[in-house]
């Protein structure tokens, strides 16, 4: 099979049943989703997991897929509800406040470099934000999205998009200038 | 937009490997367990934005299960954050009541199966226990009360760094939730997670261990270390050479290249007294000034009417990455042949281990051979990996047919990863000793590459008082099983030990080569409750000492103020050598011993073609290595020394070897 076989082929393949196709499809888009996983999660751990949380939902359902979409967009789709259930679950669970949560996100992951070197300031302050500000601010800076398809996943409006990164710019400046 | 501090939201850590692969096989098991449901119903599912559950007639309609299953996330983020990046560390559990052995991941009945990673680090030991004891219950088991979870409390691996988090996932673990969650085992990663980060290339997991330095004979004139009759090094060696490239330091040991070779020492007489020793002292090739001392002990071979019945359970792990033809089909071929080895009244009964664990075959007499070749032809990879649960399975049964009489071993065939269900490594081998201390003996088969777990396997083995061989080719694997089959099958003795007593008045320094993974205190050499390698019949084992004769150009400069001019006994003896044993029903050891002595032919030309071998073997995996005491000697010499000791080579080993040498020299690190 053709390294390099486009995702829509081998997305009708896997949902057909073919292994090897749903194999490298899965293989191919597991980096996209840590990433995503990582950017909402803040640490390696939880990034992990959703990532393979992801990857087990895209399994159970590419037999499914009725290409309404594009497969990556599909994708995307399910790896972003999986990570918010992350939050709002772990939230749920232990009611802190979004500046300490992500104090205690942070904090958890200081334990391996890769997540300290990354989880700067402005890392922190960015899942700080109200949830829907932060999304918009991930999926259009992190995941480098239109506000289109930002909206289309957040289920907004476009316009809608454009104003929580408005209030999010504002929020992040105010919010960086204060620190020392 | 380069200006734009939140342009850097772009970036992000890469992933890990280890993670990456456990996701992605975590992936095929969802879709192979799948397979059937979706087919029953394939009207589902495009109602996004909600992220796609999969829904099946058994899932509809149940709000409760519903809910578990949005639970999901959250309790597989929180435990998984315990979850250090194993290649296949799973939790799967079924809502299904079925039963523990039956309980696997092809589809059964279409009870939809979760997968999540989990696996808590330090779980508390009673937790182990309960896990073992609900094992042994038969039959299908009931669903468990909500209380008794199997997730452990207090547990997560990055509890001390973050409080925050550790009470996140103690309030998961007290939901409803974990009554779903309760029935299956909870895979274990075993690795430490540095270790993990630190391998970059391949994944293939070994213990670093120093070389054994020059020792001083007036500081230290004792030597001790356990006999070591593995060989798994030289195979694992071996393939990554023919692959090009240089295998890791760490994965060299010494002595597992020389003992790799079968070598035609002198016999002993009787199994009475098992071992014979025979001693040669020769001028180091790599070194003129130095000697080497080469101690090989020839084990007593049984012969077919003196060997014990075999109660042997096959260990077989079926996970996912056991797929390729280097793996479970060579596992599979390599059971073959050592059913066709075993004798009629000999019992073999079958486990598998992935997702779950079930009961291939029970124990079942080689007369009736056919049943038990079409269970071993039956085996399929798929699933992920549930090693403890296996193991526990492969007990049961094996003490369910314990004879006294019997050799009852275990053979454990995996490609590596061996996630510790029974909490960690320590519990897992402590369950081992346990075990053999009843009189079931663990062996191991190791087959694969990417992710072999040499250091646990090993210690698996040695725990378990059996060998851990590394399978390549079914010629390795016909090695194994068949030309040494009662060897790997069949004790002669048991905890056996070396001790070498040096002269000061003739070896002022000396090395032990290899076995640095089998060094053993001064004092255990006598305490027979230290454990110690084992040897099966047949067995032989060879160490080879480097000594620098006093009075030579020594590598270590004399202490000025140490003791001068005592002359103790046996003046012109370069050492004393003893070996403890103990015979396999016994408990109490035995002693053999014999002066060491050089004869005044040290050329080593004139040494056998057995010494000479041994010592290129001993070179190669030196240079392997990167140790430093060889001087300008090269593969070259390597090559001319083993081509000229070739011998009778009747499978060829010797020949491979010369192969193997050649290649390393043009292999890339």
């Amino acid at each position: 099979m053709p390294l390099d076989e486009p995702d829509a082929d081998l997305a009708t393949r896997a949902a057909r049943g073919d292994r090897a196709a749903f194999a490298l499809l899965a293989e191919r888009h597991y980096d996209r989703v840590h990433a995503l996983a990582w950017r909402w999660c803040g640490s390696r751990a939880a990034a992990e997991d959703v990532a393979q949380e992801t990857m087990v939902k895209l399994a159970r359902a590419i037999r499914d897929f009725r290409f309404e979409s594009a497969f990556s967009t599909w994708l995307h789709r399910i790896a972003y509800t999986t990570a918010i259930d992350h939050l709002r679950a772990a939230r749920k669970l232990v009611q802190f406040a979004p500046a300490q949560e992500a104090a205690l996100e942070a904090e958890a992951a200081g334990a391996n470099p890769e997540d300290a070197v990354m989880n700067d300031d402005l890392w922190r302050r960015v899942r700080a934000l109200p949830d829907q500000q932060r999304d918009a601010v991930l999926l259009v800076y992190g995941e480098d999205m239109s506000h289109a398809e930002a909206a289309a996943l957040m289920g907004c409006t476009e316009k809608t998009v454009s104003w929580h990164l408005h209030e999010a710019r504002k929020r992040l400046r105010l919010s960086l200038e204060v620190a020392p | 937009m380069t200006t734009d501090p939140l342009a850097k939201l772009a970036a992000t850590p890469p992933p890990r490997e280890a993670a990456r692969r456990a996701a992605l096989d975590a992936a095929m098991a969802a879709f192979d367990a799948a397979e059937t449901v979706g087919e029953k119903n394939p009207a589902a599912t495009q109602d996004l934005p909600a992220p796609p559950r999969p829904r099946n007639a058994i899932n509809e309609g149940r709000p409760l299960m519903r809910s578990a299953f949005h639970m999901n996330p959250a309790l597989a983020a929180s435990l998984a954050a315990l979850m250090i990046g194993a290649p296949a560390g799973y939790m799967i559990y079924s809502r299904h009541p079925a039963s523990p052995m039956t309980n696997t991941l092809t589809a059964d009945g279409g009870a939809d199966v979760l997968i999540g990673r989990a696996a808590p680090q330090n779980a508390p030991s009673d937790f182990v226990k309960k896990v073992e004891t609900d094992t042994l219950l038969p039959g299908p088991a009931p669903v468990a009360p909500p209380a008794q979870s199997y997730m452990p409390a207090p547990m997560p691996r990055r509890e001390l760094q973050a409080a925050g988090k550790a009470r996140t996932v103690g309030a998961v673990v007290q939901r409803p939730v974990a009554e779903v969650v309760s029935r299956e085992r909870l895979a274990h990663p075993v690795l430490d997670e540095d270790q993990a980060l630190a391998r970059k290339e391949h994944r293939d997991k070994f213990e670093a261990h120093v070389t054994n330095p020059v020792r001083q004979t007036a500081q230290e004139p004792v030597s001790t270390f356990s006999a070591d009759v593995d060989t798994a090094s030289y195979s694992f060696a071996r393939r990554m050479l023919n692959a090009g490239q240089l295998p890791p330091k760490d994965a060299v040991r010494a002595e597992e290249f020389i003992n790799y070779f079968p070598y035609d020492y002198p016999k002993p007489d009787s199994a009475d007294a098992p071992f014979r020793p025979t001693i040669t002292v020769t001028a180091a090739p790599w070194n003129p000034d130095n000697r080497l001392v080469h101690i090989a002990v020839q084990g007593y071979a049984l012969q077919a009417a003196q060997r014990p019945r075999a109660n042997l359970v096959f260990l077989v792990d079926v996970s996912g990455s056991m797929m390729p033809d280097d793996r479970l089909p060579l596992v599979k071929n390599a059971l073959r042949m050592l059913v066709g080895e075993l004798k009629p009244d000999d019992t073999v009964g079958i486990v598998t281990y992935a997702s779950g664990s079930g009961v291939a075959l029970e124990p079942t007499k080689i007369a009736d051979k056919g049943a038990i070749l079409a269970a071993i032809d039956s085996l399929g990879a798929g699933g992920s990996t549930a090693g403890a649960q296996g193991i526990l399975d492969a007990y049961r049964l094996a003490e369910a047919h314990f004879d006294k009489q019997a050799v009852n071993r275990i053979i454990l065939s995996t490609d590596g990863d061996f996630n510790v269900g029974v909490t960690d490594q320590r519990e897992l081998l402590g369950m081992i000793e346990r075990k053999r201390e009843s009189g079931v003996y663990l062996s191991i088969l190791g087959v694969g590459q990417d992710n072999y777990n040499d250091a646990l396997m090993q210690k698996l083995a040695q725990n378990g008082n059996g060998v851990a061989a590394y399978v390549d080719t079914l010629n390795e694997a016909r090695k194994v099983l068949v030309e040494e089959a009662s060897s790997t099958l069949f004790p002669i003795a048991k905890d056996v030990k070396i001790q070498v007593e040096w002269n000061p008045a003739q070896v002022a320094e000396y090395r032990l080569i290899g076995y640095e993974t089998r060094d053993l205190r001064r004092e255990d050499f006598n305490n027979d409750k230290v454990d110690a390698g084992d040897m099966g019949s047949g067995h032989r084992v060879t160490a080879i000492y480097e000594i620098t004769p006093a009075g030579g150009r020594k590598l270590v400069d004399d202490l000025r103020y140490g003791k001068k001019g005592e002359t103790p006994a046996g003046g012109d003896e370069l050492g004393f050598f003893k070996l403890r044993y103990k015979l396999p029903h016994e408990q109490k050891s035995r002693l053999i011993s014999q002066p060491i002595r050089a004869g005044s032919d040290v050329d080593p030309a004139h040494a056998s073609t057995e010494t000479r071998f041994s010592i290129a073997a001993a070179a190669f995996a030196q240079l392997l290595k990167g140790a430093p005491y060889l001087g300008s000697y090269g593969y070259d010499d390597v090559i001319a020394l083993a081509q000229g000791a070739k011998g009778d080579d009747p499978f060829g080993y010797r020949a491979e070897f010369v192969n193997l040498a050649r290649l390393a020299k043009s292999a890339r690190p």
